[in-house]
Protein backbone atom coordinates (compact mmCIF):
# COMPACT_ATOMS: atom_id res chain seq x y z
CA UNK A 1 0.00 0.00 0.00
CA UNK A 2 0.56 3.81 -0.27
CA UNK A 3 4.26 4.69 1.54
CA UNK A 4 6.17 7.77 1.17
CA UNK A 5 7.51 10.64 2.40
CA UNK A 6 6.52 12.38 5.69
CA UNK A 7 7.66 15.38 5.61
CA UNK A 8 5.34 17.84 3.89
CA UNK A 9 3.52 20.69 4.82
CA UNK A 10 4.01 21.52 8.66
CA UNK A 11 2.90 24.88 7.72
CA UNK A 12 -1.01 24.61 8.77
CA UNK A 13 0.21 22.78 12.42
CA UNK A 14 2.74 25.55 12.95
CA UNK A 15 0.63 28.43 12.71
CA UNK A 16 -1.68 26.53 14.88
CA UNK A 17 0.95 25.97 17.41
CA UNK A 18 3.15 29.30 16.70
CA UNK A 19 1.00 31.75 19.29
CA UNK A 20 0.20 31.15 22.87
CA UNK A 21 -4.22 30.94 22.50
CA UNK A 22 -4.56 31.17 26.54
CA UNK A 23 -2.34 28.28 26.81
CA UNK A 24 -3.00 26.24 24.28
CA UNK A 25 -0.09 25.06 23.31
CA UNK A 26 0.85 23.42 27.01
CA UNK A 27 -2.83 22.02 26.39
CA UNK A 28 -2.01 21.11 23.38
CA UNK A 29 0.70 18.78 24.38
CA UNK A 30 -1.17 17.76 27.01
CA UNK A 31 -4.26 16.24 24.73
CA UNK A 32 -1.46 15.34 22.02
CA UNK A 33 0.43 12.97 24.92
CA UNK A 34 -3.12 11.00 25.00
CA UNK A 35 -4.43 11.08 21.90
CA UNK A 36 -0.98 9.25 20.23
CA UNK A 37 -1.11 6.89 23.76
CA UNK A 38 -3.42 4.31 22.38
CA UNK A 39 -1.38 4.23 19.01
CA UNK A 40 2.55 4.39 20.86
CA UNK A 41 0.82 0.91 23.26
CA UNK A 42 -0.25 -0.85 20.59
CA UNK A 43 2.50 -0.76 18.07
CA UNK A 44 4.36 -1.51 21.11
CA UNK A 45 3.05 -4.35 22.11
CA UNK A 46 1.70 -5.75 18.91
CA UNK A 47 4.51 -4.51 16.55
CA UNK A 48 7.68 -3.85 18.46
CA UNK A 49 7.35 -7.06 20.62
CA UNK A 50 6.62 -9.77 18.06
CA UNK A 51 9.31 -8.13 16.03
CA UNK A 52 11.81 -8.56 19.07
CA UNK A 53 10.32 -11.86 19.90
CA UNK A 54 10.70 -12.39 16.21
CA UNK A 55 14.24 -11.71 15.87
CA UNK A 56 15.64 -13.50 18.95
CA UNK A 57 13.66 -16.82 18.45
CA UNK A 58 15.32 -16.64 14.63
CA UNK A 59 18.83 -16.49 16.68
CA UNK A 60 17.64 -19.45 18.10
CA UNK A 61 18.37 -23.23 17.12
CA UNK A 62 14.14 -24.54 16.26
CA UNK A 63 12.60 -26.48 18.53
CA UNK A 64 9.67 -29.09 18.30
CA UNK A 65 7.31 -27.44 20.83
CA UNK A 66 7.28 -23.39 20.90
CA UNK A 67 7.77 -23.05 24.59
CA UNK A 68 10.41 -25.57 24.58
CA UNK A 69 14.25 -23.67 25.86
CA UNK A 70 16.48 -24.08 22.59
CA UNK A 71 20.17 -23.24 22.46
CA UNK A 72 21.77 -19.76 20.86
CA UNK A 73 22.77 -20.48 17.23
CA UNK A 74 23.72 -17.23 16.22
CA UNK A 75 23.28 -16.72 12.14
CA UNK A 76 22.46 -20.46 11.65
CA UNK A 77 19.19 -19.96 11.18
CA UNK A 78 20.03 -17.47 8.39
CA UNK A 79 22.52 -19.58 6.68
CA UNK A 80 20.52 -22.46 6.39
CA UNK A 81 17.09 -20.61 5.22
CA UNK A 82 20.16 -19.33 2.23
CA UNK A 83 21.46 -23.36 1.67
CA UNK A 84 17.64 -24.20 0.47
CA UNK A 85 17.86 -24.57 -2.98
CA UNK A 86 14.15 -23.71 -2.78
CA UNK A 87 14.66 -20.21 -1.59
CA UNK A 88 17.06 -19.43 -4.32
CA UNK A 89 14.29 -20.33 -6.96
CA UNK A 90 11.38 -18.87 -4.64
CA UNK A 91 13.74 -15.35 -4.61
CA UNK A 92 14.61 -15.56 -8.51
CA UNK A 93 10.57 -16.39 -9.05
CA UNK A 94 10.27 -13.06 -6.73
CA UNK A 95 12.53 -10.90 -8.70
CA UNK A 96 10.99 -11.59 -12.11
CA UNK A 97 7.13 -10.91 -10.77
CA UNK A 98 8.34 -7.54 -9.19
CA UNK A 99 9.70 -6.90 -12.61
CA UNK A 100 7.07 -8.07 -15.00
CA UNK A 101 4.60 -6.12 -11.88
CA UNK A 102 6.43 -2.86 -12.40
CA UNK A 103 6.76 -3.17 -16.10
CA UNK A 104 2.99 -3.53 -16.59
CA UNK A 105 1.87 -1.16 -13.96
CA UNK A 106 4.08 1.79 -14.17
CA UNK A 107 3.42 2.35 -18.01
CA UNK A 108 -0.12 1.17 -17.73
CA UNK A 109 -0.35 3.75 -14.27
CA UNK A 110 0.81 6.26 -16.64
CA UNK A 111 -1.51 5.91 -19.70
CA UNK A 112 -4.65 5.53 -17.18
CA UNK A 113 -3.61 8.37 -15.46
CA UNK A 114 -3.12 10.63 -18.47
CA UNK A 115 -6.69 9.50 -19.70
CA UNK A 116 -8.90 10.39 -16.86
CA UNK A 117 -6.47 13.31 -14.78
CA UNK A 118 -8.80 16.06 -16.75
CA UNK A 119 -12.55 16.09 -16.47
CA UNK A 120 -14.88 14.66 -18.67
CA UNK A 121 -18.90 13.89 -18.96
CA UNK A 122 -19.06 10.55 -17.21
CA UNK A 123 -15.56 10.61 -15.42
CA UNK A 124 -16.81 9.75 -11.93
CA UNK A 125 -18.66 6.83 -12.93
CA UNK A 126 -15.24 5.38 -14.74
CA UNK A 127 -13.19 6.00 -11.81
CA UNK A 128 -15.47 3.73 -9.52
CA UNK A 129 -15.41 1.57 -11.94
CA UNK A 130 -11.62 1.85 -11.82
CA UNK A 131 -10.86 1.62 -8.20
CA UNK A 132 -13.31 -1.79 -8.27
CA UNK A 133 -10.78 -4.62 -8.80
CA UNK A 134 -8.39 -2.36 -5.77
CA UNK A 135 -11.31 -3.31 -3.44
CA UNK A 136 -11.73 -7.33 -4.09
CA UNK A 137 -10.17 -9.69 -2.04
CA UNK A 138 -7.34 -10.80 -3.84
CA UNK A 139 -8.05 -14.31 -3.14
CA UNK A 140 -11.31 -13.76 -5.21
CA UNK A 141 -9.64 -12.00 -8.14
CA UNK A 142 -7.23 -15.22 -8.40
CA UNK A 143 -10.84 -17.59 -8.13
CA UNK A 144 -12.60 -14.90 -11.13
CA UNK A 145 -9.37 -15.53 -13.14
CA UNK A 146 -8.98 -19.00 -12.26
CA UNK A 147 -11.06 -20.50 -15.39
CA UNK A 148 -9.48 -18.60 -17.70
CA UNK A 149 -6.33 -20.84 -17.63
CA UNK A 150 -7.71 -23.62 -16.99
CA UNK A 151 -6.63 -26.42 -19.47
CA UNK A 152 -9.48 -28.47 -20.06
CA UNK A 153 -12.48 -26.19 -20.04
CA UNK A 154 -10.39 -23.04 -19.84
CA UNK A 155 -11.97 -19.90 -21.78
CA UNK A 156 -8.26 -19.38 -22.61
CA UNK A 157 -7.78 -22.33 -24.52
CA UNK A 158 -10.79 -22.77 -26.20
CA UNK A 159 -10.63 -19.59 -27.68
CA UNK A 160 -7.62 -19.89 -28.65
CA UNK A 161 -8.06 -23.50 -30.22
CA UNK A 162 -11.69 -21.94 -31.78
CA UNK A 163 -9.22 -19.58 -33.85
CA UNK A 164 -7.13 -21.98 -34.92
CA UNK A 165 -3.90 -20.37 -32.59
CA UNK A 166 -3.48 -23.77 -30.80
CA UNK A 167 -3.75 -26.87 -32.43
CA UNK A 168 -4.70 -28.68 -28.77
CA UNK A 169 -5.31 -27.03 -25.23
CA UNK A 170 -2.27 -26.65 -23.29
CA UNK A 171 -1.96 -26.55 -19.68
CA UNK A 172 -0.83 -22.73 -19.12
CA UNK A 173 0.13 -23.31 -15.49
CA UNK A 174 2.40 -25.51 -15.72
CA UNK A 175 4.52 -23.64 -18.12
CA UNK A 176 6.80 -21.72 -15.95
CA UNK A 177 6.85 -18.84 -18.00
CA UNK A 178 3.13 -18.74 -19.08
CA UNK A 179 2.27 -19.02 -15.59
CA UNK A 180 4.55 -16.33 -13.84
CA UNK A 181 3.12 -14.27 -16.45
CA UNK A 182 -0.83 -14.87 -15.83
CA UNK A 183 -0.15 -14.62 -12.05
CA UNK A 184 1.07 -11.04 -12.67
CA UNK A 185 -1.67 -10.20 -14.79
CA UNK A 186 -3.92 -11.19 -12.11
CA UNK A 187 -1.78 -9.45 -9.63
CA UNK A 188 -1.38 -6.29 -11.94
CA UNK A 189 -5.46 -6.55 -12.60
CA UNK A 190 -5.72 -5.93 -8.25
CA UNK A 191 -2.85 -3.12 -8.02
CA UNK A 192 -3.12 -1.08 -11.04
CA UNK A 193 -6.02 1.36 -9.86
CA UNK A 194 -3.87 2.17 -7.00
CA UNK A 195 -0.85 2.97 -9.14
CA UNK A 196 -3.22 5.35 -11.61
CA UNK A 197 -4.65 7.25 -8.40
CA UNK A 198 -1.12 7.93 -7.71
CA UNK A 199 -0.54 9.51 -10.98
CA UNK A 200 -3.63 10.90 -11.41
CA UNK A 201 -2.88 13.03 -7.92
CA UNK A 202 0.05 14.03 -8.93
CA UNK A 203 -0.82 14.63 -12.73
CA UNK A 204 -3.67 16.84 -10.93
CA UNK A 205 -1.07 18.53 -8.90
CA UNK A 206 0.68 20.38 -11.90
CA UNK A 207 -0.94 23.82 -12.40
CA UNK A 208 -2.42 24.49 -16.15
CA UNK A 209 -0.66 27.19 -16.58
CA UNK A 210 2.44 25.37 -17.26
CA UNK A 211 0.81 23.73 -19.76
CA UNK A 212 -0.54 26.77 -21.58
CA UNK A 213 2.13 28.33 -21.39
CA UNK A 214 4.63 25.71 -23.41
CA UNK A 215 1.32 25.59 -25.93
CA UNK A 216 2.01 28.99 -26.47
CA UNK A 217 5.73 28.31 -27.29
CA UNK A 218 4.39 25.75 -29.15
CA UNK A 219 5.37 22.72 -27.76
CA UNK A 220 3.30 19.24 -28.73
CA UNK A 221 1.14 16.97 -26.44
CA UNK A 222 4.03 14.60 -26.79
CA UNK A 223 7.00 17.23 -26.06
CA UNK A 224 4.60 18.41 -22.71
CA UNK A 225 4.37 14.90 -21.58
CA UNK A 226 7.97 14.14 -22.24
CA UNK A 227 9.55 17.28 -20.62
CA UNK A 228 7.15 18.66 -18.25
CA UNK A 229 4.45 16.06 -17.02
CA UNK A 230 7.42 13.48 -16.43
CA UNK A 231 9.58 15.48 -14.63
CA UNK A 232 7.22 16.75 -12.33
CA UNK A 233 5.90 13.46 -11.71
CA UNK A 234 8.62 11.70 -10.27
CA UNK A 235 7.55 12.09 -6.50
CA UNK A 236 4.78 10.21 -8.28
CA UNK A 237 6.82 8.01 -9.71
CA UNK A 238 8.33 7.02 -6.82
CA UNK A 239 4.98 6.50 -4.54
CA UNK A 240 3.96 4.22 -7.34
CA UNK A 241 7.54 2.55 -7.29
CA UNK A 242 7.06 1.50 -3.59
CA UNK A 243 3.76 0.52 -3.93
CA UNK A 244 4.28 -1.49 -7.05
CA UNK A 245 7.43 -3.20 -4.95
CA UNK A 246 6.34 -4.09 -1.96
CA UNK A 247 3.28 -5.34 -2.99
CA UNK A 248 4.69 -7.57 -5.88
CA UNK A 249 7.51 -8.77 -2.72
CA UNK A 250 4.44 -9.84 -0.98
CA UNK A 251 2.23 -11.77 -3.51
CA UNK A 252 0.91 -14.81 -2.44
CA UNK A 253 -2.87 -15.10 -2.29
CA UNK A 254 -3.33 -14.87 -6.62
CA UNK A 255 -0.60 -17.77 -6.74
CA UNK A 256 -1.67 -19.91 -3.82
CA UNK A 257 -5.63 -19.79 -5.59
CA UNK A 258 -4.34 -20.35 -9.51
CA UNK A 259 -1.35 -23.21 -8.48
CA UNK A 260 -1.21 -23.98 -4.72
CA UNK A 261 2.46 -23.88 -3.85
CA UNK A 262 3.66 -25.33 -6.52
CA UNK A 263 7.50 -25.19 -6.53
CA UNK A 264 7.09 -23.31 -10.18
CA UNK A 265 5.27 -20.31 -9.50
CA UNK A 266 6.30 -20.10 -5.34
CA UNK A 267 7.07 -16.84 -4.76
CA UNK A 268 9.51 -16.12 -1.36
CA UNK A 269 6.70 -15.62 0.93
CA UNK A 270 5.32 -18.88 0.07
CA UNK A 271 8.81 -20.29 0.67
CA UNK A 272 8.75 -18.66 4.27
CA UNK A 273 4.84 -20.18 4.51
CA UNK A 274 6.51 -23.38 3.61
CA UNK A 275 9.55 -23.34 5.92
CA UNK A 276 7.45 -22.23 8.71
CA UNK A 277 4.24 -24.32 8.87
CA UNK A 278 4.14 -26.93 6.46
CA UNK A 279 8.31 -28.12 7.35
CA UNK A 280 8.09 -26.99 10.74
CA UNK A 281 10.72 -25.32 10.53
CA UNK A 282 10.07 -22.17 12.84
CA UNK A 283 13.35 -20.29 13.60
CA UNK A 284 14.41 -20.86 9.94
CA UNK A 285 11.09 -19.67 8.59
CA UNK A 286 11.33 -16.63 10.84
CA UNK A 287 15.37 -15.81 9.66
CA UNK A 288 13.53 -16.03 5.93
CA UNK A 289 10.89 -13.23 6.77
CA UNK A 290 13.55 -11.25 8.60
CA UNK A 291 15.82 -11.33 5.52
CA UNK A 292 13.06 -10.35 3.16
CA UNK A 293 11.61 -7.62 5.66
CA UNK A 294 15.35 -6.16 5.14
CA UNK A 295 15.23 -6.57 1.31
CA UNK A 296 12.02 -5.16 0.87
CA UNK A 297 13.06 -2.09 3.53
CA UNK A 298 15.91 -1.52 1.87
CA UNK A 299 14.27 -1.10 -1.44
CA UNK A 300 12.06 1.45 0.00
CA UNK A 301 14.96 3.64 1.26
CA UNK A 302 16.67 3.31 -1.78
CA UNK A 303 13.55 4.60 -3.84
CA UNK A 304 13.08 7.57 -1.41
CA UNK A 305 16.81 8.38 -1.91
CA UNK A 306 16.86 8.25 -5.31
CA UNK A 307 14.04 11.29 -5.29
CA UNK A 308 15.69 13.21 -2.59
CA UNK A 309 19.02 12.92 -4.89
CA UNK A 310 16.84 14.49 -7.93
CA UNK A 311 14.92 16.89 -6.15
CA UNK A 312 17.41 18.79 -3.52
CA UNK B 1 -7.96 24.10 -24.25
CA UNK B 2 -11.10 22.11 -26.42
CA UNK B 3 -9.86 18.56 -27.65
CA UNK B 4 -9.41 17.88 -30.69
CA UNK B 5 -11.57 15.00 -32.13
CA UNK B 6 -8.32 12.52 -32.80
CA UNK B 7 -8.30 13.13 -28.89
CA UNK B 8 -11.45 12.18 -28.07
CA UNK B 9 -11.81 9.03 -29.99
CA UNK B 10 -8.36 8.28 -28.13
CA UNK B 11 -10.49 8.97 -24.82
CA UNK B 12 -13.21 6.78 -25.58
CA UNK B 13 -11.66 3.96 -26.79
CA UNK B 14 -9.26 4.25 -23.87
CA UNK B 15 -12.12 4.73 -21.46
CA UNK B 16 -13.71 1.32 -23.25
CA UNK B 17 -10.85 -0.75 -22.92
CA UNK B 18 -10.63 0.48 -19.34
CA UNK B 19 -14.25 -0.62 -18.39
CA UNK B 20 -13.72 -3.99 -19.92
CA UNK B 21 -10.59 -4.41 -18.23
CA UNK B 22 -11.60 -3.59 -14.55
CA UNK B 23 -15.41 -5.62 -15.18
CA UNK B 24 -14.71 -8.10 -17.60
CA UNK B 25 -13.52 -10.79 -15.20
CA UNK B 26 -16.23 -9.83 -12.75
CA UNK B 27 -18.51 -10.62 -15.56
CA UNK B 28 -17.42 -13.88 -16.56
CA UNK B 29 -17.25 -14.43 -12.89
CA UNK B 30 -21.20 -14.00 -12.78
CA UNK B 31 -21.59 -15.98 -16.13
CA UNK B 32 -19.87 -19.19 -14.47
CA UNK B 33 -20.85 -19.16 -10.91
CA UNK B 34 -25.03 -18.92 -13.01
CA UNK B 35 -23.69 -21.69 -14.75
CA UNK B 36 -24.32 -25.53 -14.21
CA UNK B 37 -21.27 -28.15 -13.69
CA UNK B 38 -21.46 -29.97 -16.95
CA UNK B 39 -22.06 -26.74 -19.07
CA UNK B 40 -18.13 -25.56 -17.47
CA UNK B 41 -16.85 -29.19 -18.65
CA UNK B 42 -17.78 -28.77 -21.92
CA UNK B 43 -15.05 -28.02 -24.84
CA UNK B 44 -15.28 -25.59 -26.16
CA UNK B 45 -15.83 -23.53 -23.04
CA UNK B 46 -18.95 -22.23 -22.81
CA UNK B 47 -18.83 -18.86 -21.24
CA UNK B 48 -22.96 -17.80 -21.17
CA UNK B 49 -25.14 -20.45 -19.82
CA UNK B 50 -27.91 -22.02 -21.30
CA UNK B 51 -30.06 -21.41 -18.50
CA UNK B 52 -29.03 -19.06 -15.68
CA UNK B 53 -29.80 -20.97 -12.48
CA UNK B 54 -29.22 -19.25 -9.04
CA UNK B 55 -28.64 -22.85 -7.59
CA UNK B 56 -25.23 -22.32 -5.99
CA UNK B 57 -26.06 -19.16 -4.77
CA UNK B 58 -28.85 -21.02 -2.78
CA UNK B 59 -27.04 -23.51 -1.39
CA UNK B 60 -24.39 -21.28 -0.27
CA UNK B 61 -26.73 -19.00 1.35
CA UNK B 62 -29.23 -22.08 2.39
CA UNK B 63 -26.79 -24.42 3.61
CA UNK B 64 -27.06 -26.83 0.98
CA UNK B 65 -24.05 -28.93 0.83
CA UNK B 66 -22.54 -28.89 -2.41
CA UNK B 67 -19.07 -29.77 -3.68
CA UNK B 68 -16.65 -31.79 -5.60
CA UNK B 69 -15.54 -35.25 -3.66
CA UNK B 70 -11.83 -33.73 -3.71
CA UNK B 71 -12.54 -30.38 -2.01
CA UNK B 72 -11.82 -29.62 2.01
CA UNK B 73 -14.74 -27.70 2.15
CA UNK B 74 -18.43 -27.80 1.23
CA UNK B 75 -20.56 -25.09 0.44
CA UNK B 76 -22.49 -25.48 3.99
CA UNK B 77 -20.08 -23.82 5.46
CA UNK B 78 -20.14 -20.95 3.41
CA UNK B 79 -22.65 -18.99 5.60
CA UNK B 80 -20.90 -19.16 9.25
CA UNK B 81 -17.41 -17.65 6.96
CA UNK B 82 -19.42 -15.30 5.53
CA UNK B 83 -20.46 -14.06 9.25
CA UNK B 84 -16.79 -14.56 10.62
CA UNK B 85 -15.95 -12.22 7.96
CA UNK B 86 -18.07 -9.63 8.72
CA UNK B 87 -17.57 -9.38 12.64
CA UNK B 88 -13.90 -9.62 12.39
CA UNK B 89 -13.94 -6.63 10.19
CA UNK B 90 -16.12 -4.60 11.83
CA UNK B 91 -14.56 -5.35 15.18
CA UNK B 92 -11.10 -4.83 13.54
CA UNK B 93 -12.16 -1.55 11.98
CA UNK B 94 -13.66 -0.45 15.24
CA UNK B 95 -10.19 -0.40 16.86
CA UNK B 96 -8.51 0.48 13.78
CA UNK B 97 -10.18 3.74 13.39
CA UNK B 98 -10.38 4.49 17.04
CA UNK B 99 -6.56 4.72 17.16
CA UNK B 100 -5.77 6.08 14.10
CA UNK B 101 -7.92 9.13 13.84
CA UNK B 102 -6.80 9.90 17.92
CA UNK B 103 -3.20 9.38 16.87
CA UNK B 104 -3.36 11.20 13.35
CA UNK B 105 -5.01 14.38 14.51
CA UNK B 106 -2.78 13.99 18.00
CA UNK B 107 0.87 13.90 15.42
CA UNK B 108 -0.22 16.39 12.95
CA UNK B 109 -2.10 18.96 15.13
CA UNK B 110 -0.09 19.08 18.71
CA UNK B 111 3.84 18.86 19.39
CA UNK B 112 4.86 17.55 22.50
CA UNK B 113 8.80 16.36 23.54
CA UNK B 114 9.86 13.46 21.24
CA UNK B 115 6.67 13.53 19.15
CA UNK B 116 8.04 13.31 15.72
CA UNK B 117 10.97 10.70 17.41
CA UNK B 118 7.51 8.90 18.61
CA UNK B 119 5.69 9.67 15.01
CA UNK B 120 8.67 7.99 13.15
CA UNK B 121 8.79 4.69 15.43
CA UNK B 122 5.12 4.56 14.24
CA UNK B 123 5.89 4.88 10.51
CA UNK B 124 8.47 2.82 10.53
CA UNK B 125 7.01 -0.13 10.85
CA UNK B 126 5.22 0.62 8.08
CA UNK B 127 8.40 -1.26 6.36
CA UNK B 128 8.38 -4.31 8.39
CA UNK B 129 6.63 -6.45 6.44
CA UNK B 130 3.48 -8.45 7.73
CA UNK B 131 4.58 -11.28 7.03
CA UNK B 132 7.60 -11.24 9.57
CA UNK B 133 5.09 -9.88 12.50
CA UNK B 134 2.51 -12.48 11.71
CA UNK B 135 5.07 -15.01 12.32
CA UNK B 136 6.24 -14.14 15.36
CA UNK B 137 2.72 -12.92 16.17
CA UNK B 138 1.88 -16.79 15.67
CA UNK B 139 4.51 -18.42 18.47
CA UNK B 140 2.81 -15.40 20.77
CA UNK B 141 -0.74 -16.07 19.97
CA UNK B 142 0.27 -20.28 20.77
CA UNK B 143 1.80 -19.43 23.88
CA UNK B 144 -1.49 -16.97 24.74
CA UNK B 145 -3.42 -19.61 23.21
CA UNK B 146 -5.33 -17.37 21.20
CA UNK B 147 -4.49 -19.39 18.05
CA UNK B 148 -8.43 -20.28 16.63
CA UNK B 149 -9.81 -17.29 18.48
CA UNK B 150 -11.71 -14.29 17.25
CA UNK B 151 -9.72 -12.33 19.96
CA UNK B 152 -6.33 -13.26 18.59
CA UNK B 153 -7.80 -12.81 14.93
CA UNK B 154 -8.65 -9.55 15.40
CA UNK B 155 -5.51 -8.71 17.22
CA UNK B 156 -3.09 -9.17 14.57
CA UNK B 157 -5.36 -8.04 11.77
CA UNK B 158 -5.41 -4.31 13.53
CA UNK B 159 -1.83 -5.09 13.92
CA UNK B 160 -1.53 -5.15 10.51
CA UNK B 161 -3.56 -1.96 9.53
CA UNK B 162 -3.05 0.21 12.28
CA UNK B 163 0.53 1.76 10.59
CA UNK B 164 -1.09 2.26 7.67
CA UNK B 165 -4.40 3.72 8.69
CA UNK B 166 -2.36 6.02 11.34
CA UNK B 167 0.31 7.31 8.34
CA UNK B 168 -2.64 8.03 5.98
CA UNK B 169 -4.87 9.94 8.94
CA UNK B 170 -1.91 12.00 9.67
CA UNK B 171 -1.57 13.06 6.45
CA UNK B 172 -4.80 13.79 5.89
CA UNK B 173 -5.31 16.19 9.12
CA UNK B 174 -1.87 17.94 8.15
CA UNK B 175 -3.89 18.99 4.59
CA UNK B 176 -7.26 19.86 6.82
CA UNK B 177 -7.84 23.53 6.88
CA UNK B 178 -6.79 24.65 10.37
CA UNK B 179 -9.06 27.71 10.40
CA UNK B 180 -12.22 26.31 12.48
CA UNK B 181 -9.91 24.98 14.77
CA UNK B 182 -8.00 28.30 15.43
CA UNK B 183 -11.21 30.16 15.00
CA UNK B 184 -12.50 28.04 18.20
CA UNK B 185 -9.69 28.45 20.13
CA UNK B 186 -9.68 32.21 19.62
CA UNK B 187 -14.02 32.03 20.82
CA UNK B 188 -12.36 30.35 24.07
CA UNK B 189 -12.98 26.56 23.50
CA UNK B 190 -10.35 24.28 25.18
CA UNK B 191 -7.98 22.26 23.19
CA UNK B 192 -10.08 19.04 23.60
CA UNK B 193 -13.46 20.72 23.17
CA UNK B 194 -12.35 22.41 19.75
CA UNK B 195 -11.41 18.74 18.76
CA UNK B 196 -14.38 17.34 20.08
CA UNK B 197 -16.79 19.58 18.70
CA UNK B 198 -14.84 21.33 15.65
CA UNK B 199 -12.45 19.20 14.59
CA UNK B 200 -13.88 15.53 14.63
CA UNK B 201 -17.66 16.98 12.64
CA UNK B 202 -14.79 18.17 9.84
CA UNK B 203 -13.20 15.25 9.81
CA UNK B 204 -16.12 13.02 8.83
CA UNK B 205 -15.16 12.77 4.79
CA UNK B 206 -11.42 11.67 6.51
CA UNK B 207 -13.20 9.32 8.59
CA UNK B 208 -15.69 8.09 6.33
CA UNK B 209 -12.46 7.15 4.01
CA UNK B 210 -10.14 5.38 6.87
CA UNK B 211 -13.34 3.32 7.19
CA UNK B 212 -14.21 1.96 4.15
CA UNK B 213 -10.30 1.74 3.53
CA UNK B 214 -9.94 -0.31 6.74
CA UNK B 215 -12.56 -2.07 6.14
CA UNK B 216 -11.58 -3.18 2.75
CA UNK B 217 -8.28 -4.78 3.76
CA UNK B 218 -9.69 -6.46 6.35
CA UNK B 219 -12.22 -8.41 4.54
CA UNK B 220 -9.55 -9.36 1.83
CA UNK B 221 -7.62 -10.84 4.11
CA UNK B 222 -6.22 -14.68 3.25
CA UNK B 223 -2.74 -14.94 4.82
CA UNK B 224 -3.46 -14.39 8.35
CA UNK B 225 -6.12 -16.55 8.57
CA UNK B 226 -4.66 -19.31 6.48
CA UNK B 227 -2.19 -19.37 9.78
CA UNK B 228 -3.93 -18.32 12.47
CA UNK B 229 -7.65 -20.14 11.77
CA UNK B 230 -8.54 -24.11 11.35
CA UNK B 231 -11.82 -24.14 12.80
CA UNK B 232 -14.98 -23.84 11.48
CA UNK B 233 -15.97 -21.05 14.18
CA UNK B 234 -12.89 -18.67 13.01
CA UNK B 235 -12.37 -19.06 9.34
CA UNK B 236 -13.46 -16.15 6.94
CA UNK B 237 -14.99 -16.44 3.52
CA UNK B 238 -11.82 -16.22 1.92
CA UNK B 239 -10.21 -19.13 3.56
CA UNK B 240 -13.22 -20.96 2.76
CA UNK B 241 -13.35 -20.10 -0.98
CA UNK B 242 -10.01 -21.45 -1.43
CA UNK B 243 -11.51 -25.19 0.26
CA UNK B 244 -13.86 -25.64 -2.33
CA UNK B 245 -11.04 -25.93 -5.28
CA UNK B 246 -10.56 -29.36 -5.60
CA UNK B 247 -7.51 -31.61 -6.07
CA UNK B 248 -8.26 -32.63 -9.35
CA UNK B 249 -11.36 -30.97 -10.36
CA UNK B 250 -13.01 -27.44 -9.37
CA UNK B 251 -16.63 -26.99 -9.02
CA UNK B 252 -16.34 -23.62 -10.85
CA UNK B 253 -19.57 -22.34 -11.20
CA UNK B 254 -19.96 -22.88 -7.18
CA UNK B 255 -16.51 -21.44 -6.71
CA UNK B 256 -17.27 -18.44 -8.58
CA UNK B 257 -20.56 -17.88 -6.73
CA UNK B 258 -18.80 -17.93 -3.61
CA UNK B 259 -16.41 -15.38 -5.20
CA UNK B 260 -18.96 -12.77 -6.45
CA UNK B 261 -21.04 -13.30 -2.76
CA UNK B 262 -17.88 -12.65 -1.27
CA UNK B 263 -17.29 -9.51 -3.44
CA UNK B 264 -20.81 -7.53 -2.79
CA UNK B 265 -19.76 -5.96 0.28
CA UNK B 266 -16.19 -4.65 -0.54
CA UNK B 267 -17.51 -3.37 -3.93
CA UNK B 268 -20.85 -1.64 -2.44
CA UNK B 269 -18.25 -0.21 0.04
CA UNK B 270 -15.90 0.81 -3.28
CA UNK B 271 -18.27 2.11 -4.99
CA UNK B 272 -20.34 4.56 -2.67
CA UNK B 273 -17.46 5.96 -0.50
CA UNK B 274 -15.61 5.53 -3.80
CA UNK B 275 -14.60 9.86 -4.00
CA UNK B 276 -13.67 9.40 -0.33
CA UNK B 277 -10.98 6.79 -0.57
CA UNK B 278 -9.78 8.10 -4.02
CA UNK B 279 -9.30 11.44 -1.95
CA UNK B 280 -7.27 9.53 0.80
CA UNK B 281 -5.03 7.44 -1.09
CA UNK B 282 -3.97 10.28 -3.48
CA UNK B 283 -3.56 12.42 -0.61
CA UNK B 284 -0.62 10.76 0.50
CA UNK B 285 2.11 11.62 -2.59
Amino acid sequence: MTTGSTSGTWGSARRLLGFDLTGSAREGANLGRLLVLPAIAFTAVLIIYPLIVGINTSLHENVPTINAPADFVGLENYTNALKQPSVGSSAVQTVWYVLLALAIEIPAGLAIAALLHRNFRGRGLVMAVLILPWALPSVVSGVLWRRVFDPDSGLLNSALVQLGVIGEPHVWLADKGWATLFIVCVHVWGMLPLVALVFIAGMQAIPDDVYAASAVDGATPWKQFRHITLPLLLPSLVVALVVGTVNAINIFDEIYVLNGTALNTRSILMEVYNQTFIAGQFAQGLALAILVGLVTGALAIGYAMLLRRRTV
Amino acid sequence: MRPTPAANLVRVAGVTLLILWSLGPIVMGVMTSMSTQPETQQVPARWIPEDPTLDNYRALLGGEKISSDDAAADSSQYGRAIVNTALATVVTTAIVLAISVCAGYGFSRTEFKGSKQLLWIVLATMVIPIFTIVVALYKLMAELQLINTFAGLVLVYASSTAPLAIWLFYNYVRDLPPDPEEAALIDGCTRFGAFRRVVLPQMRSGIAALTAIVMLFVWGQFLIPLLLTSTEETKPVTVIITEFIGKYTTNYPLLTAAGILAVIPPAIIALVLNRHIRGMLSAGG
